[in-house]
């Protein structure tokens, strides 16, 4: 499977190439299955790599990256039978919950495992992962981390607007 | 930070109808990169492409909702209906050593499912690609701010246009 990167477009530096190059960096020896591995019929409009905007990042080296409005955490190993309530009663105890994703699985009904939550400032959202990190909600112990990180360093990065 | 084993998911969907050529397309990579982009033309509406950097939490958990689907080891799409000029979708994951590329039409729902040659390994399908945009949405909805019902609004008109 080729995914045609129009590599005219590409601004030179080696991130454009990222945008479907990558996926031949991977290990060569796989089990295919699938239609999808034909010739594409047809073309499609291939975006190149800076036109994605993202969400500026204050330094270069790894760590925890912001979103827009405050701090998200990404938490799994959620109990599929447990509350919002829950996990507010647990999570409130840290700062003022800004916003909480608990998404349900489509199919049973139950939860699926993992949240997202939001904390105004990166001191409670921190507080909140060292408190809670490893915890128990229901008998089943959670597991929470930032959601979002950031990306490599700047000479490889094109595009970034505060959006 | 990267994931010791191969990752790479991507899903697409097409649609034309009365408001156009419409897409959703998201895409994560081994080292959390995720980018998201959507187009339609409902009410002159313009493109969003975001891209952020996923935590390797989010990658090991978008590996255990794959995994526990079972779609890569039990599933082909062999009998599914192929894709149309009314729509398409098409998922491609790699986990490890399996390596799958499933295309499709566009499914409004279960009826669609159920009418087709193969509706248990489809089923697997429709709701793993529930699953997953229901995590992508909140992901790029929370991280940009970005209305849920906005993001949304684009499956709405894959379905009931």
């Amino acid at each position: 499977m080729v995914d045609v990167l129009d590599l005219h477009e590409a601004e030179g530096g080696d991130f454009a190439m990222d945008e479907d190059m990558e996926i031949h960096k991977l290990k060569p020896k796989k089990k295919r299955k699938g239609r999808g591995f034909g010739p594409k019929e047809g073309s499609r409009a291939r975006l190149s790599a800076r036109d994605y905007d993202s969400v500026e990042q204050d330094g270069d080296g790894p760590g925890p990256q912001c979103s827009v409005e405050g701090w998200i955490l990404f938490v799994t190993g959620v109990h599929n039978e447990a509350t919002e309530e829950d996990i507010i009663d647990k999570f409130a105890d840290y700062g003022e919950i800004k916003n909480i994703h608990l998404n349900l699985d489509r199919r049973t009904g139950y939860l699926k495992g993992y949240a997202l939550l939001e904390y105004a400032t990166h001191k409670e959202a921190r507080a909140a992962m060292e408190g809670l990190n490893g915890q128990d909600v229901m008998g089943q112990r959670i597991s929470v981390d930032w959601c979002f990180v950031r990306g490599p360093p700047k000479e490889k990065r094109r595009g970034g607007r505060r959006h | 930070m990267a994931l010791a084993r191969d990752f790479y998911w991507r899903y697409y969907v097409r649609h034309k109808g009365k408001f156009g050529h419409e897409f959703l397309e998201f895409k994560f990579w081994p080292d959390g990169k995720l980018r998201y982009a959507n187009n339609s033309n409902y009410k002159n509406e313009v493109m969003i492409r975001k891209e952020a950097y996923t935590h390797k939490s989010v990658m090991e958990e978008l590996t255990r909702i794959t995994d526990d689907s079972e779609i890569t080891t039990k599933e082909d799409d062999a009998l599914w209906p192929p894709p149309d000029r009314v729509g398409q979708q098409e998922l491609e994951i790699v986990i490890g050593d399996e390596h799958i590329s499933f295309t499709t039409s566009k499914i409004g729902s279960l009826i669609d499912v159920n009418k087709s040659k193969d509706p248990e390994g489809l089923q697997v399908f429709y709701y793993l690609v529930q699953d997953l945009k229901c995590l992508v949405f909140s992901l790029i909805g929370l991280h940009f701010n970005i209305r849920q019902s906005k993001l949304y609004v684009f499956e709405a008109i894959f379905i009931f246009n």
